[in-house]
């Protein structure tokens, strides 16, 4: 069986498959962006909380993400919270650093005249300094998506979900003719899926971005 | 003075009463701005004027509270601000800055429609000012409303932040070196044409620059501050140029205080000379008469509305045969307006083909011109009256010395 055979065989496993991949993917970058653009609103004035908090979703991605993931099985058990937990902690880093760097990029002279008008905090944070910080932002989430693709693949140690379960099959059988195709399939599989969150991310941008800034 | 609500006109009725106003920023040892009072008229500009560093940025950005006093107090229009909603205060201030700053990503419309917005005004009544505003400001609404700053000139962004700050008709402004990052022909343009709007909108303005010549053109009051922001010289344009308080004020002032007066006098304030016209359509002999008349080699042909055309010399009219007059000779330089200061009349004249400056009403209708002679004369004048001045105030200077301003 060539590998194109072997796509057709288990195309129905490839969709599946892919389907938990996306929904774990995007979860976990829905909740590391609120969670981390929430924490670079409340740091980025002040150099010792954003030097904090960069530090700490930095020591996050030391940890190897094999060890991480066996260690939440205590606490969570196994299958996808596990997981989505882990993914959500490696997401952190680049949407908190790229927050704060758009936030702290917005030009002082555009923050002064929104205050010279009578913009209350809040209002100049959600009318003007998000909205230019917004491409920024967005460009950390996309990074943070690409890098969690990846990740989630060796979820599947723990039984979470996602093309991780064709390569490690394919890892238990080294050496059988079915191993490379099982292993080739789960990486093609993440390769398309990246693409296609890339492409959405791109038109995310595009739609969301102002005429203005582009 | 003591009572603000009695006054009947805008002169002497105070707008912005500074009292004490001091700011001591943390870790420097001397205060920026040091016990400052100051009354600023309404309907008045005010320019604060002196050497970088002298806290004139400070005191400006203290009256609308971006930066907060260390003690003293604002009295803006009677009522003390010093400790009210800074929010709700600064919607009542226009404010422009050097920078300009604005919204990169929002539409001319939504920017200058800003604090009409912070202010709950409805959608309607918003569109309706934000066209006005632009229109005062020489946009036309239909062909700017729409675009993005980015794709406004240097000279068109400092207009749209003018009409920004008026968004809510502010009775204030504030305006920190606002032409400062302008080219300098754009400069004096927007400087005229804001002298202009301003004849019109009467504003209390407060406007910082640390340069005196734009300090004598747009003042009707200029204070010379010096270091933690003491008052040098409070006063008008005419008197500080004239009778410059101490020697730091002269020294500010610099040298050529007679050309620099030539800030202070406006075209409209000296007769315009007249010299032959004709109009388009004009046929050959009554130019040539015109010529024989005029004491320049060529004359200038009004188009029907009356506005400047060409310059036709004889030699124009024999070498084009019976062509019309509008493809003769050559196109006029810039013409000024009578608002414009003899300053900017001379600056014309210098690179005109005829030693003269074109003068215009504002829709371009030729008013007459100022020639070499006419603005010499200025300067006699003005220089006269000021050694004159001198004078009188050396001989009653023993009495002078308790009575000078502020």
């Amino acid at each position: 069986m060539n590998f194109f055979e072997f796509l057709v065989a288990r195309s129905e496993d490839m969709l599946e498959l892919g389907l938990g991949h996306a929904a774990l993917v995007g979860a976990a970058v829905l909740i590391a962006t609120v969670i981390g653009v929430l924490l670079g609103i409340a740091t980025y004035r002040k150099e010792k909380p954003r030097e904090a908090i960069l530090a700490v979703c930095g020591a996050f991605l030391t940890v190897p993400s094999f060890a991480l993931f066996v260690l939440l099985i205590g606490p969570l058990g196994l299958g996808w919270k596990p997981v989505l937990v882990a993914l959500t902690m490696y997401g952190l880093l680049p949407i908190v650093r790229n927050t704060i760097t758009g936030l702290r990029e917005v030009d002082p002279a555009i923050v002064e005249s929104a205050l010279g008008m009578g913009m209350s905090r809040r209002q100049r944070l959600l009318r003007i300094e998000l909205p230019l910080a917004w491409p920024v932002i967005i460009t950390g989430v996309r990074v943070t998506t690409l890098v969690l693709l990846g990740i989630a693949a060796i979820g599947s140690i723990v039984l979470g979900p996602g093309y991780g379960e064709f390569i490690f099959t394919g890892l238990a059988r080294v050496g059988t003719p079915v191993a490379v195709n099982l292993v080739l399939a789960g990486t093609l599989g993440v390769i398309v899926l990246a693409i296609l969150f890339d492409l959405a991310f791109y038109l995310l941008r595009k739609i969301t971005t102002s005429q203005g800034i582009r | 003075m003591t009572s603000p609500t009695n006054a009947t006109s805008h002169d002497g009725r105070v707008m912005i009463r500074l009292e004490e106003l001091t700011k001591k920023f943390p870790g420097q040892k001397q205060n920026a701005v040091d016990s400052l009072t100051l009354d600023i008229p309404e309907g008045d500009i005010v320019v604060l004027v002196g050497p970088s560093g002298c806290g004139k940025t400070t005191t400006m950005k203290m009256m609308n509270r971006i930066i907060e006093p260390s003690s003293g107090r604002i009295i803006l229009d009677g009522e003390d601000v010093t400790s009210s909603d800074p929010d709700q205060l600064r919607r009542r201030i226009g404010y422009v800055i050097q920078q300009i700053g604005l919204f990169p990503h929002q539409s001319i419309g939504e920017n200058v429609g800003t604090v009409p917005k912070l202010l709950g005004w409805d959608s309607k009544r918003i569109s309706t000012r934000v066209d006005e505003l632009l229109e005062m400001v020489n946009m036309e609404p239909s062909q700017f409303r729409n675009r993005y700053p980015k794709q406004l000139s240097g000279g068109q962004k400092q207009r749209v932040g003018v009409a920004r700050a008026l968004g809510a008709d502010p009775d204030v402004m504030l305006m920190d070196e606002p032409f400062g990052a302008i080219d300098p022909i754009t400069r004096d343009r927007l400087q005229n044409e804001f002298l202009r709007l301003q004849s019109e909108v009467r504003k209390t303005i407060v406007f910082v620059t640390h340069d005196i010549d734009e300090a004598i053109k747009m003042g009707d009051r200029i204070a010379i501050l010096q270091d933690g922001s003491h008052i040098a010289q409070y006063d008008t344009p005419e008197q500080i140029l004239t009778a410059p308080a101490n020697d730091f004020v002269a020294d500010f002032i610099g040298k050529g205080a007679s050309l620099k007066r030539l800030n202070l006098s406006r075209v409209a304030d000296i007769g315009l000379k007249q010299l032959p016209t004709v109009q388009l359509g004009t046929d050959r002999e009554g130019v040539m008469a015109a010529l024989r008349q005029t004491e320049l080699s060529a004359v200038l042909v009004l188009d029907g509305e009356g506005r400047p055309l060409r310059w036709v010399g004889a030699e124009d009219l024999q070498r084009g045969g019976g062509r019309p007059l509008d493809e003769l000779g050559l196109a006029p330089e810039a013409a000024v307006e009578a608002r414009a200061t003899l300053s900017d009349a001379l600056n014309e004249l210098i690179t005109a083909r005829y030693s003269i400056t074109i003068v215009v009403d504002s829709r371009g209708v030729y008013q007459g011109v100022v020639d070499i002679d006419q603005i010499n004369d200025a300067i006699r004048t003005m220089r006269s009256t000021a050694v004159a001045k001198a004078r009188e105030s050396l001989t009653d200077d023993s009495m002078a010395e308790q009575g000078r301003l502020p």
